[in-house]
């Protein structure tokens, strides 16, 4: 037996079976992206607004950007994505700051009860929205805050899975710090924001991504809560549009929805390698 | 540890009185004043709730907390309502095809992916496969209502119909709607489910399969015997996370079968059920009673799952 020979031999076959994974994968992932490739070119189709063409075609017929000036003439498209924008921005500014000093608290102040509040925390999480959506919607309708943003922001205080990721972070971070700092007379304010928020950012970036797809994709806690059409979110408008089976206009309906995916999309292009990070930490951490 | 901690405090006499003297010290305030927020969030906005739906759910429909005591008539309706039943039938069925397809696929996924010797081959791959999650439910079920379009003129049809197919009412027949979408939702998830399981086989110790290699075993068996084991609490939690997720299924049933869960109420699912009872028809008392009795599933469900990982630990 010659090990060289068999090393060759293994190496070779590594090689091969690289290329017929990657061949495999790359099908399987062009089946996941047909789809948005088929949608982005049928929104630019200005033949297929009134009715979806057959035989089915990938790329338009009569090309223009008619359908898009649709989209926002007879969807307020740029409104709610504005709208969205507002929601998203205080839900995170809320939900963070919740979230990174009761983590800080819990992790680095060991305050009589702290292993309390964080059991309260976890076992909270479990607890899904559709339980307490009814009575938090009566909640707001009685305090005159329904059809408000504070609907939104109010809420997020309860970011529960930010406290425990935060905790679990800051769990690494040396305590020294904390001491070095009060016996040069900082106060517990002074010593979280000026030492320990600068060294939060990675963990805060990843609750920003994670919290910023959760508020742009809801649809269920804006349904109830806004009344309004000026005041919906792109989730709620496109969601309300699109329910309207009388009025078929697929292309323009294609435009709209292309609309709404750009922000999440060209986020992703830039951001992937930290969104996927984040989606793996959030699973591994749960 | 904690013996050592007593000890070193008991020891100066003096200390101890001054410790006893200041109940809460400078740490314990600001802990308290730190977590405040969250603690009005948790009490505000979950404790309050759960125990509202809790009221809620023995009182005559009202839109108030002041309504009438109905007693257990909420409950009953519920459990006798054979609509309640044929959401919880649909939002099983959906939920355990879309949670074994999804979590099995996406383990498979996840392997083949990781086994790619190229680094860059890699990241392309486990960026285009999780694309999809971050579209919202919103566009993915307008997207695939024009896909699935029961017509010939659905792309998804005319694709069949090449090979001779005829043309599926995906989401219009009752008999393929749920199915159509499992495979909405298989588009969707995968590519979560993938990521983490990728993360978890990065985690795997290597001499492990080093071990086996020695042993003479081929990648199957290396697959099977220890990737399988070693993963197993990931692909508990991916079922639990997948089961509870499925039990709330609303958005796209919504979207796509109105409130009824049409076609023929095959996608109405309990969460449509507590949607209609309480803001179509008003009748809180019997949607908080619904969500108290789906709650109550997807509880049992979560610790029969988990009680499946801690029993294969003594093994």
């Amino acid at each position: 037996m010659n090990g060289n020979v068999t090393d060759k031999n293994s190496r070779r076959s590594k090689k091969v079976a690289d290329w017929i994974l990657t061949g495999v994968l790359l099908i399987g992932s062009l089946v996941m992206i047909i789809p948005f490739i088929w949608m982005v070119l049928t929104s630019f189709d200005w033949a297929a607004r009134l009715k979806i063409p057959f035989p089915p075609r990938f790329w338009p017929e009569e090309f223009s950007f008619k359908t898009y000036q649709m989209a926002f003439t007879n969807i307020p498209m740029l409104k709610y994505m504005i709208n969205s924008i507002i929601v998203s921005v205080g839900v995170i500014v809320v939900s963070l700051l919740s979230a990174v000093f009761s983590g800080y608290a819990i992790s680095k102040l060991k305050f009589k009860g702290a292993n309390i509040v964080l059991l309260l925390a976890l076992s909270t999480m479990m607890i899904p929205f559709e339980m307490t959506m009814i009575p938090q919607y009566l909640m707001f309708a009685k305090i005159k805050l329904l059809d408000t943003y504070w609907s939104f922001f109010l809420p997020a205080l309860n970011y529960a899975f930010g406290t425990f990721l935060a905790k679990s972070f800051i769990d690494q971070l040396p305590g020294s710090l904390r001491e070095a700092a009060i016996i040069d007379g900082a106060n517990e304010f002074t010593v979280f924001v000026k030492v320990y928020l600068p060294l939060c950012i990675p963990i805060l970036a990843t609750m920003i991504i994670l919290q910023f797809l959760a508020v742009w994709n809801d649809l269920l806690w804006p349904l109830l809560a806004l009344k309004t059409p000026d005041k919906y979110t792109i989730q709620l408008g496109l969601a309300m549009f699109s329910y309207n089976k009388d009025l078929p206009l697929p292309s323009v309906i294609m435009a709209a929805t292309t609309v709404s995916l750009t922000p999440v999309i060209v986020l992703y292009l830039f951001l992937q390698r930290y969104i996927v990070e984040s989606i793996a930490l959030s699973g591994v951490k749960q | 540890m904690s013996s050592e901690l007593k000890t070193s405090i008991v020891i100066p006499k003096q200390g101890t009185t001054i410790r006893r003297k200041k109940f809460f010290t400078r740490r314990d305030v600001a802990g308290y004043l730190f977590s405040a927020p969250l603690l009005i969030g948790i009490v505000v906005f979950s404790i309050y709730p759960m125990i509202g739906a809790l009221i809620l759910s023995f009182k005559k429909s009202s839109q108030t907390f002041e309504g009438d005591w109905a007693g257990l008539n909420n409950y009953k309706y519920v459990l006798t309502d054979s609509l309640f039943w044929q959401s919880i039938y649909n939002t099983f069925y959906m939920g355990i095809l879309s949670v074994v397809l999804g979590v099995s696929l996406s383990f498979i996924l996840a392997t083949l992916i990781h086994n790619i010797s190229w680094l860059k081959w890699r990241n392309f791959f486990k960026g285009v496969y999780f694309l999809p999650n971050v579209v919202s439910l919103v566009a993915t079920s307008i997207l695939f209502s024009f896909l699935f379009n029961p017509g010939s003129e659905g792309l998804l049809n005319y694709v069949i119909g090449l090979v001779g197919i005829e043309p599926i009412g995906w989401f219009t027949d009752p008999k393929y709607a749920r199915f159509s979408i499992v495979i909405m939702t298989l588009w969707g998830m995968l590519g979560y489910n993938t990521i983490i399981f990728i993360a978890a086989l990065t985690s795997v110790p290597r001499d492990l399969y080093e071990a086996a290699e020695v042993d003479g075993a081929n990648w199957l068996k290396k697959w099977l015997y220890i990737t399988i084991p070693y993963l197993k609490p990931i692909i508990i939690f991916m079922v639990i996370i997948g089961t509870i997720n499925a039990m709330k299924r609303f958005t796209d049933v919504w979207l796509i079968g109105g409130t009824a869960g049409n076609p023929a109420g095959s996608l109405m699912t309990a969460v449509l059920y507590i949607y209609r009872n309480g803001f179509l028809s008003s009748q809180m008392g019997i949607a908080t009673a619904a969500s108290y009795i789906l709650f109550f599933f997807i509880l049992v469900l979560t610790i029969v799952l988990m009680l499946t990982n801690r029993k294969s630990n003594f093994d």
